[in-house]
């Protein structure tokens, strides 16, 4: 699956999850951080997760994924992460 | 009578609470003393209490930077201040220590110091807890984190044979400054004898001028603060809910902002850079603000609906906690747009569900003792004869 498809999907994701009206207008790329770019606390992220996660079934595991960041991984997650994971995780075997 | 030796960090949030417990076991004929940074909270303190100076402490970082959100500022609070804070003061506290001769400690939780001179000169101490996200399992990579920043401090300070996972949560009691039911159930407790007394009235804080004259009676009112740590870094936020009140008029608003946003006012709010919140709440029908414990706790008290637009530290869980409550409203601080603000202050105003849960909350909150409960407390542990530190 081509990345640009996996990053529309995401920020798809991304924008159903928080439905506010600012989210529908901000621009968000590869390089847009959850924690400061879109001030995403971890309860939202978890439900986009979620959602992404029961668009891909079991090939995914964010959550195992995510508990083997460290700290300071975490704070700058970005989309772009996300969607390189997804990426890896999805490729034909 | 005993003699207790009070620490905190020079943060207003972590004296208030602290202040009022310390009056009222001076009035219970205990010698209070403090050790605390008198250049940055000598104008704050007790004249009647004797204060012990820690001496300078500059932070790495800046504390109040909106800037710095969520989890990294947790990290930077941590790295850049709890952290060099604590290798600071620990001497200092301990000569304080040998000079004062306290039966006992009280520590506010993010002054570890406090614990660890302790733990060094063999005295008991009582931990205060101004925020219950300090004392929730938030997750494993976090609390792992945190316990880590505590091992390496005590390998500094201390002695092997008194390190502990959590130093910062006494063994003897856990005073923390809120209640259960708002807390709720989503997280685990880190383990700790926690008691939990609920806000302070206030008592021991200094007094503070408002203009009373320009408060109406008979308009609902709503009182907009960002606590003193964020409250002069970023105006955004003030300015889009100042365009928000002025699609109010009927609405009185109290502004907590510096005194140059007063020539945006419309003519509706009163812009004061200080004012005196525990008199004012009782007169007000809904509270924005950072989500900051004690505003939370305190405006819960009175039942107040709460708009919580939480930037950094632990308010991004209490903020949560509230939402859950549901006694509030959430507001991305750095997102809200005018409508999105009058939107929120008119759900808060006119939908009875917030006030309802706001006011299920109070009742609850009702029961706690807060700073006068916390020093009946103390007492108790002094009196009993098993208090000792554990080896």
């Amino acid at each position: 699956m081509t990345q640009a498809l996996i990053l529309n999907l995401v920020v798809e994701k991304i924008r159903s999850t928080i439905n506010e009206d600012w989210i529908h207008d901000y621009e968000i790329d590869l390089e847009t951080r959850f924690n400061e770019d879109l001030e995403i606390e971890s309860i939202e992220f978890v439900k986009i997760a979620n959602a992404i996660q029961q668009h891909y079934g079991d090939r995914l595991n964010i959550a195992a994924w995510l508990s083997g960041k460290s700290i300071n991984e975490l704070i700058g997650l970005n989309v772009g992460q996300l969607v390189d994971y997804i990426e890896t995780q999805t490729e034909p075997q | 009578m005993a003699n207790i030796l009070f620490t905190a960090p020079p943060l207003v949030g972590h004296l208030n609470p602290a202040l009022a417990v310390a009056k009222h076991l001076q009035s219970q004929g205990h010698v209070v003393a403090w050790a605390v940074h008198m250049d940055r909270v000598g104008n704050r303190m007790d004249p009647a209490m004797r204060c012990f100076d820690i001496g300078q402490f500059d932070p790495a970082g800046e504390l109040d930077s909106t800037k710095v959100r969520g989890l990294e500022s947790v990290r930077l609070f941590f790295e850049d201040y709890c952290v060099p804070m604590t290798r600071a003061c620990f001497r200092p506290i301990l000569n304080i220590i040998n000079e004062f001769k306290p039966d006992v400690l009280v520590v506010d939780h993010q002054m570890p110091a406090g614990a660890l001179a302790a733990q060094a000169a063999g005295l008991p101490w009582v931990s205060l807890v101004t925020t219950t996200a300090s004392i929730l399992k938030l997750s494993d990579t976090l609390d792992e984190w945190v316990s880590a920043q505590f091992a390496s401090l005590q390998n500094e300070l201390l002695p092997a044979e008194l390190h502990r996972a959590r130093p910062d949560l006494s063994p003897h009691a856990v005073l923390v400054f809120s209640n259960q039911q708002l807390m709720g159930n989503l997280n685990q407790c880190l383990p700790a004898p926690y008691v939990f007394v609920g806000p302070t009235q206030g008592e021991g804080r200094a007094a503070v001028a408002f203009p009373w004259e320009k408060l109406k009676t008979g308009t609902r009112k709503v009182l907009l603060t960002l606590g003193t740590v964020s409250r002069d870094r970023d105006t955004r936020f003030f300015e889009v809910f100042l365009q928000a009140f002025a699609q109010i008029p009927d609405v009185q608003a109290v502004v907590v902002a510096p005194e140059s946003l007063a020539e945006l006012a419309p003519a509706n709010v009163i812009v004061s850079p200080f004012v005196p919140q525990m008199e004012l709440l009782p007169h007000m029908d809904a509270v924005v603000c950072h989500a900051g414990h004690n505003t939370v706790c305190e405006g819960l008290r009175f039942g107040i609906p709460l708009g919580v637009a939480p930037i950094r530290d632990d308010q991004p869980v209490i903020a949560r906690q509230v939402i859950d409550a549901g006694a509030g409203i959430s507001i991305r601080f750095g997102k809200v747009t005018p409508a999105a603000a009058l939107h929120t202050l008119n759900e808060l105003l006119d939908n009875p569900v917030y006030r309802q849960a706001a006011q299920e909350l109070a009742t609850h909150f009702a029961h706690t003792t807060g700073a006068q409960g916390a020093a009946q407390h103390i007492e108790r542990l002094m009196n009993d004869t098993e208090m000792s530190t554990p080896k």
